[in-house]
């Protein structure tokens, strides 16, 4: 009785005219969106390569050099390419591909695409995460507003109930019918997705896990659509009512709720501005120990303090180049400085995580963008961790030169040079992106409220069997 | 093979049906006459077990619809007034459908033969129902009927809107059914029709059964005095 339901569903559904449209542009633009992200991938591809093959070339061969000249000269940590982020490129697009990482200063992430872009691009772009989570929706409220409606409208419905139809396996005929063209679909950009980006050499590591993970998370994402509309189709009369509340669900869901989300958190947990931030780094800075100025009253306390523990009276009997030791310990305290406005700026982050997630009992939307983002390595989460990582190494980049600045020459021998082979010692930035196990453990609340999600709605789908 | 005991139905203070007593045995064709708001359709809603009976009860193959209403329905078929079936499948199509919610799955050639049967021409057994006329439905629909093998069926109305012909091709068709041992009960305004097919008749008023006739003894003119007695159109008349 289900396949029966299933294949008359599917008949009607394919000599639907609308439907068969609408099909139609979904895949075509799925196709777009799939040319779209090639062209993406070539671009990024070719900056990434020449930036980070040039960018190590330099800071090797930057000859005999002051060591804290070379701290100014600087170097780039780049973000690696994660070849998810060609299916969800989630934050990547405004939060920048690159730091810079020069001594006294934690700079943010450059290089995003949208500051290349014009105005127009803020109306979202054409690829396959807006796909994934605007559009197949939108297709799902179009192949079942009227699954049940159709059936009273048309008159059917009298008949089928006098066949003594089980209304389960004619519930489970209809939501077969409406989830496999969306499976199909589905399935298919997943696995052309997965054969192409596993032959990208050149584009980060793939896995295939963390593919099967996302197509699970849609797909769990689909189900809760598809009982939601089957919910309403059996709880209307007519098919034009079914079609607004649908439609309605859909809006709530995948517009107002994300942008009424994001409002709530920004006034409850607000950022400061750039120039807020940047004032409050600064203030605190200042009244620490500067590393550049031997004056201040902070350089002429450590001179005391560190003359003191090594009993002489002198800087030049010191074992070490006081000014570098002074910028190394100046560069400690400014790192202190960062590390408290970074931890202030996580804390918001994390308190706004916690709106979304409260709010998300009013959107699948919501779990689903997050936990999208973060398999594909392009949430926020990931990016903080990225820059956490570059700041680390920014310090020990500093530490190192200045070291040896210290070590090599004395206190006042501004014109040392450090031998060309000394950039070479530095070890390369690293950065091991998180695993899907820390993901998944991460987004432990994501996958709670979208499994919840799943169970509310099919036991919301049950019982309107018994009223119909 | 169709029986009500008593059967009631109220909504509120309102009977809209009133101890309903009928015993349709295999073969027999029972017509239920009487105008609208009679009580007739509330009579085969409470056989298909769409409305549940305030007292009484209504059996099928012997079983209580109330009680197995899951059941009863493997035994019988319904044909509403106006029968609507899937405008976009074709008549195989929809037949194959309704079979297979009804637990039987059919190959081309039977369901095609079932269609012959109920006498569809050949060319329309693949067009899609949208092209068909009401009385072509009415077809579909009794081979859904022969398909699902009912012992029972309930007809609300079958002939009403339909032409001459198409309404003369029906009464045989429900003639051959009657021949396979069929219980049928057909809710109607078509006295000619009801004369012509039926074994017994009732007339319905207000909920009530007020008179029952074997068909065979009844000509079409005291059939239609005693339709007229009963609904007291001669008082109406003067």
């Amino acid at each position: 009785m289900i396949k029966s339901t299933f294949i008359k569903e599917i008949r009607q559904l394919t000599r639907d005219g609308r439907v068969a449209t609408a099909f139609v542009i979904v895949v075509g633009l799925l196709a777009m969106a799939i040319w779209i992200s090639g062209k993406r991938y070539h671009a990024i591809n070719q900056e990434y390569r020449e930036a980070k093959s040039t960018e190590r070339a330099i800071w090797d061969n930057q000859g005999d050099k002051n060591p804290h000249s070379a701290a100014h000269y600087g170097t780039y940590a780049f973000k690696p390419k994660y070849p998810l982020s060609l299916l969800d490129q989630g934050v990547d697009k405004y939060a920048g591909t690159s730091i810079f990482l020069e001594a006294h200063k934690r700079n943010e992430a450059q290089f995003s695409m949208a500051t290349d872009q014009t105005g127009l691009a803020r109306f979202g772009d054409l690829t396959p995460d807006f796909i994934l989570l605007f559009i197949i929706p939108l297709l799902i409220v179009l192949l079942g507003y009227n699954s049940f409606t159709k059936e009273h409208e048309m008159g059917t419905m009298a008949l089928l109930k006098s066949q003594g139809t089980s209304v389960v396996k004619l519930i489970l005929g209809k939501w077969l019918a409406i989830m496999s063209p969306i499976f199909l679909i589905t399935t298919i950009l997943f696995l052309i997705a997965g054969v192409v980006l596993s032959n990208l050499d050149d584009f980060g590591v793939f896995s295939w896990e963390s593919l099967g993970v996302l197509f699970l998370v849609f797909i769990c994402y689909y189900v809760v659509f598809t009982n939601l509309v089957l919910i309403i189709s059996s709880r209307v009369k007519k098919s034009g009512i079914a079609l607004v509340f649908s439609l309605s669900i859909w809006i709530i869901a995948c517009l107002l709720v994300p942008k009424i989300s994001s409002n709530i958190a920004d006034t409850k947990h607000p950022y400061p501005t750039r120039q807020e931030f940047a004032a409050n780094v600064l203030k605190d800075k200042l009244e620490g120990l500067d590393g550049h100025d031997p004056w201040s009253k902070q350089a002429k306390q450590l001179e005391k303090e560190v003359l003191a523990e090594y009993g002489v009276d002198s800087l030049h009997l010191l074992p070490f180049n006081f000014d570098a030791y002074r910028m190394q310990k100046g560069e400690e305290h400014e790192s202190e400085v960062y590390l408290k406005h970074y931890r202030f700026l996580k804390k918001q982050f994390a308190e706004q995580s916690e709106v979304y997630q409260g709010l998300a009992a009013f959107s699948p939307f919501l779990p689903t963008r997050f936990l999208s983002m973060a398999i594909a390595r392009t949430d926020y989460a990931t990016h903080w961790n990225f820059a956490d990582a570059a700041e680390d190494y920014r310090v020990k980049t500093q530490a190192f030169l200045n070291n040896n600045f210290a070590e090599n020459s004395s206190y006042g021998e501004w014109s040392y040079r450090a031998s060309a082979d000394t950039w070479k010692k530095l070890p390369p930035f690293e950065y091991a992106p998180p695993k899907l196990g820390e993901i998944l453990s991460t987004n432990g609340s994501n996958l709670l409220i979208l499994s919840t999600w799943l169970i509310v709605s099919f036991g919301f789908l049950f019982i309107t069997i018994k009223k119909i | 093979m169709i029986i009500t005991d008593n059967l009631t139905k109220q909504y509120g203070e309102a009977v809209v049906l009133n101890q309903l007593n009928l015993n349709i045995k295999a073969g027999e064709i029972y017509c239920l006459l009487g105008a609208n708001g009679a009580g007739k359709t509330t009579t085969i809603n409470l056989l298909l077990g769409f409305l549940k009976p305030t007292s009484g009860c209504a059996f099928i193959n012997g079983l209580n619809v109330d009680e197995n209403p899951k059941k009863t329905k493997r035994f019988l078929a319904y044909i509403p007034e106006n029968l609507m079936l899937y405008p976009t499948l074709s008549a195989v199509e929809n037949l194959e459908y309704f079979s297979g919610i009804g637990g039987k799955s059919l190959k081309k050639s039977e369901l095609e033969e079932f269609l012959s049967q109920a006498g569809l021409q050949k060319s329309a057994f693949h067009q899609r129902i949208s092209n068909f006329s009401k009385g072509m439905r009415q077809k579909v629909g009794i081979a859904i009927a022969l398909a699902k093998n009912a012992k029972s069926l309930l007809l609300d109305e079958p002939t009403s809107g339909l032409d001459p012909k198409a309404s003369n091709e029906f009464g045989q068709l429900l003639e051959n059914l009657r021949g396979q041992g069929v219980a049928i009960l057909m809710a109607t305004h078509d006295l000619f029709r009801a004369k012509e097919v039926a074994t017994h008749i009732g007339i319905m008023k207000n909920g009530q059964l007020r008179q029952e006739f074997d068909a065979n003894n009844l000509s079409l003119a005291e059939l239609e005095q005693a339709y007229l007695d009963t609904m007291d159109y001669k008082e109406l008349v003067q």
